[in-house]
Parts: structure tokens; sequence; C-alpha cells
């Protein structure tokens, strides 16, 4: 029923292959860059040569892309109207709606800020597609993050699709006592009220529970956890990241430089 | 000196204005296999608590007495030292699936991972116990896609890979057939003969009377009876008191009262109930 509770999907490939921190050291590199560069095109050029390419490259273009378009580009498309009639600057009126003034250089900048939303949510799509989530946390918990935090990402992921086979219960349950969730919009409005009472308290009541099992099994042992799975940090990790670091560096000083 | 000694206990829980456990004296050997029985409300999941360190240590509250384990004294202990001796599993299957990971494997190795074992050490000891408890075939399939026994059986597999010296089990086939019952009392049976001490609350009287070596009847708070399984499992004063009784004493109860069960003792299992009848 719920066998897959993350983006992530699982092939084998180079990007696969790299370890969790260079993913997570590249998705913020190209976010960064994309909003430090000063020169007007980095973020369109940075999906045309990193973005798509990469994801060919682990093998999950068909997902990507799917994504993008689904969800992506209508997020993006919407920021790039709001800003393009929006946006208060330039003299080039290209047209006028009723009171809007549509100008070259708020269309330029809608394009280019749209853009940048775009890159920031494909990276990181990219990076949850190609990125198993426990992976990601047991090497970042083994680089020093505090195992609590880890578990909180870790556990709110698998927990959410939980809570909707709950709440599906609930109402399931709550429907066979004759709650009306099939008529008009104000009386199944006022139906939610007997529908999240149970999810809410329920979940809470389930909380102490769950803290006594993992505790139990020595979560907070103040032992220095191991890690069943061997996560991989290759020399070419290494110099992926530092590399990446660079380019971010040089990004940003020629922003502070340029301006 | 016994492995497990609680000297007059009582405690109280922070918001309860009674005491749940009321001077609870008790002491287990090592490699016994002690079965709790009670009606609601009897205080067995508070003494579950009370053996694995939740209690005081978790839920607070006021407490009074000692509780030895392994000749280490909980109140001097602190939980995250204790939960290395003494392991403990509870009725919902559902909530002790940690939500960490995403199969089976990986979440029977938390607790491994969590105490520092060695990565080589995982694996092997993760496939023995789940060996065990025979779930091997479950390894790959997501926790939160198992049915309720089946969870069941990976909660007592995620405990019992951890090696505890005291294993404390409260109802933990609550959501199991017959089948799955027999086989997790024949596991805990084998882990007991191995040496591992273990306490488990359990309304399964005929499971109890075949694999325990002694039941402790608990009501209000309050050990009302402990002994052989058989002595206390007939008992009259369990009768009086509200535990359910398993159906082969109840219908020789009855059919004492008749004059149809003719000998001193009554039946707990049906083995004892048919060669009494016959």
């Amino acid at each position: 029923m719920h066998e897959r509770l993350s983006f992530y999907v699982q092939r084998s490939s180079a990007i696969h292959d790299l370890n969790p921190l260079t993913k997570v050291i590249l998705t913020l590199a190209l976010i960064l860059i994309a909003f430090t560069s000063p020169w007007y095109w980095t973020p369109h050029l940075l999906v045309l040569i990193a973005i798509i390419p990469l994801s060919f490259l682990g093998r999950v273009a068909p997902e990507f892309f799917k994504t993008a378009i689904r969800l992506i580009l209508p997020a993006a498309g919407f920021l790039f109207l709001m800003q393009a009639f929006f946006q208060p600057v330039g003299e080039s009126v290209i047209f006028k709606f009723y009171f809007l003034d549509v100008t070259q250089e708020s269309l330029m900048f809608a394009f280019r800020s749209s853009m940048r939303v775009f890159v920031m949510v494909s990276a990181f799509t990219f990076m949850l597609l190609t990125t198993h989530p426990s992976e990601l946390m047991s090497d970042l918990t083994r680089r020093g993050l505090p195992g609590q935090f880890a578990y909180v990402i870790i556990s709110t992921l698998q927990i959410l699709p939980q809570m909707q086979a709950k709440a599906q219960t609930i109402i399931s349950a709550q429907r066979s006592r004759g709650l009306d969730t099939e008529s008009s919009f104000l009386k199944r409005a006022g139906s939610v009220v007997p529908l999240v009472g149970p999810l809410v308290f329920g979940s809470l009541a389930e909380v102490e529970e769950r803290a006594i099992a993992i505790e139990a099994r020595g979560f907070t042992s103040k032992k220095i956890k191991t890690s069943l799975h061997e996560i991989a940090d290759s020399n070419s990790d290494k110099i992926i990241r530092w590399v990446l670091t660079i380019l971010v560096i040089i990004s940003i000083a020629l922003k502070i430089w340029l301006s | 000196m016994a492995f497990v000694n609680l000297q007059n206990v009582t405690y109280k829980y922070p918001l309860t204005k009674t005491p749940v456990l009321q001077n609870i004296n008790l002491q287990i050997n090592e490699g016994e296999f002690v079965a709790v029985v009670g009606p609601n409300g009897a205080g067995k999941s508070t003494l579950c608590y009370a053996l694995a360190g939740f209690v005081p240590h978790f839920f607070k509250g006021e407490i009074s007495g000692s509780i030895e384990v392994a000749g280490a004294e909980s109140s001097k202990s602190t939980l995250d030292e204790w939960v290395l001796n003494v392991g403990l599993a509870f009725q919902n299957p559902f909530n002790q699936i940690s939500g960490a990971k995403y199969t089976v494997f990986e979440e029977i190795a938390f607790g491994l991972e969590n105490s520092g074992v060695p990565r080589d050490e995982i694996r092997p000891r993760v496939e023995d116990a789940m060996k065990l408890t025979d779930i091997s075939n479950l390894a790959d399939r997501s926790p939160y896609s198992l049915s309720g026994g089946q969870q069941q059986r990976v909660a007592l597999t995620s405990i019992l890979v951890m090696q505890p010296r005291l294993l404390v089990l409260d109802e933990p086939t609550s959501q199991m057939d017959p089948i799955g019952t027999r086989e997790v009392f024949g596991v805990v049976r084998r882990m007991a003969e191995g040496g591992m001490t273990v306490v488990m609350v359990e309304h399964k009287m005929e499971w109890i009377a075949n694999f325990a070596d002694r039941v402790i009847a608990l009501k209000d708070g309050q050990i009302l009876l402990e002994g052989k399984p058989n002595e206390v499992l007939t008992s009259d004063l369990l009768a009086e008191n509200g535990f359910g009784l398993s159906r082969y004493t109840s219908t020789a109860r009855e059919a004492k009262k008749r004059g149809l069960w003719k000998k001193s003792n009554l039946p707990v299992t049906l083995d004892e109930a048919v060669e009494g009848f016959s």
C-alpha cells in the first residue's frame, strides 16, 4: 500500500553513486549561483547546461520532466505573470492592461526571477529524485548533524502518508455514522470538525508511545551511532564539492565587486 | 540475589490520585519466564514500564521502593543506559515502528545503530533475529505495509536483536492469529532457556500454562497471587476477582459444580481438559 514514501527513484547511475552531501552541495550551489550571478542569463543557462543534462545523467529524466511540467512550470509561470504586471519598473511600455503597465524592463525582470525560482525548485527536485532520504540523513548524522534533527525530517516524510490513510479511515468511520460529506460546501466545511479532532488528538497520543518505542531502542544513547549502510564518499566527491564551493564564492564575489 | 528485585515499589503517575502500583515485592531469577495477568487497570503496563525504566524516568510521577535489574538500581541509572539491559515491546505495533526507516531490515537494525554496534556485526545479528521470529521474507518490505500481526513480530524482533538481559513484553501477541501466538511463545521460551529473563503480560491463559514458569496475578496495583501457572490460573481467587479464565478452566468449573469434573485440580489447557473429562 504505502511502499513509495518519497520522491526517490531507485536507479543505478553516476549521480546515484555520488555521496548525498555532494548532491546537497550541488543543489545549494546551483541555487546560490542562480541568485547571485550578475550575468542576466545565468539561471536560464543553468537549466540548459546543468539541470537538464544532469537529470539525463541520473537517469531520472522522465520523472524530472513530469514534475517540472506539472508542478514547477505552472508555479514559475504564475510568478512570471505577477512580476510582469505588478513590477513598477521601466519606461518602455509594451502594452497596457487597464491601469497595469507591462514594460520591457518588468518583463525582463519577471523572466529572470521566475527562472531563478525554477532553478531552485528543479534543483531540489533533482536532488530528491536521486538521493535516498535515509542515506542522506545517516550521512549528515555521521558528519555531526544531531540525530534528533535527522529523525524529525525522515519521520515526517514517512508519517504524512500515514496521516492521510488515517484521515481516510476516520472519514469512512464518521460517514458510516451519518456524517454528510457530499452535499453543499457549507455543510461539508462543517463536517471537517469531527475529522480533525480524532486525527490531531489521536496523533498527539501516538507521539508518546512512539517516543517510548524509539527510546527503548537506544535512540538517546550517548554512544556514537553506527550505520547499517556504508555510504560512499570518494575522492571525486570531495573534488566536486570543492569545485562547486569555489564556483559559488566566485559568483558571490563578482556580485559584490560589480555592484 | 535475584536477577530482578522489586522492593516495596509504590508508584503514582503525575496526574492520578491513587497509586497505580502498591507495595510490589517481586523477585525473578535469571532465565525465568514470568507471565503477568490481570484485569484492565490492574497496573500491568505500569509494571512493565517500571521494569523497563520508563517509570519513573520517562513518566516522572512519585515512586518509592527500589527496582533492581542485574545488580543495577533503576533510580541511580539513566534511561539510555537502562534500555541496553532491559528491552521493552508493547501492545500497539503501529506506534512501535520508528518511522525513521524504509524497510523492515533497516527498522530492526535501528536499535543496533543507535547503540553503536559496528557495521559488520549489525547485518548478521539482524538476519539471525529475523530467522528466529520467522520474518526473513519481510526484509525488504516497508514496515508500514505490514499487517498488525506482522508489525508485532517486527516490533518484537527489533527488541530481541538488541539481546537485552531482561525482556519485557506487554501483550506482544494481541493482534496475532493462533499460529503466530504459538510461534511467539515458542521463541520467548527458547530465549528464556538461553538465559534471557522474560516478563510478559498476556491474556491468553492456555499459552501461559504451556510456556511460562510462573504467573503473577495483578489486581488494583497489588500482587493478588503468584505461583506455578496451573495453580494460579485455576484458583478460585482469580475467578472471584474478575480475571478472565481460560475456556477450559471455566468449563471445568461449571462441570465441577454439577459433579461432572472428578479431579481435584482444574485444567487450563486443552490437553488437561481432555484428560480430565475422559
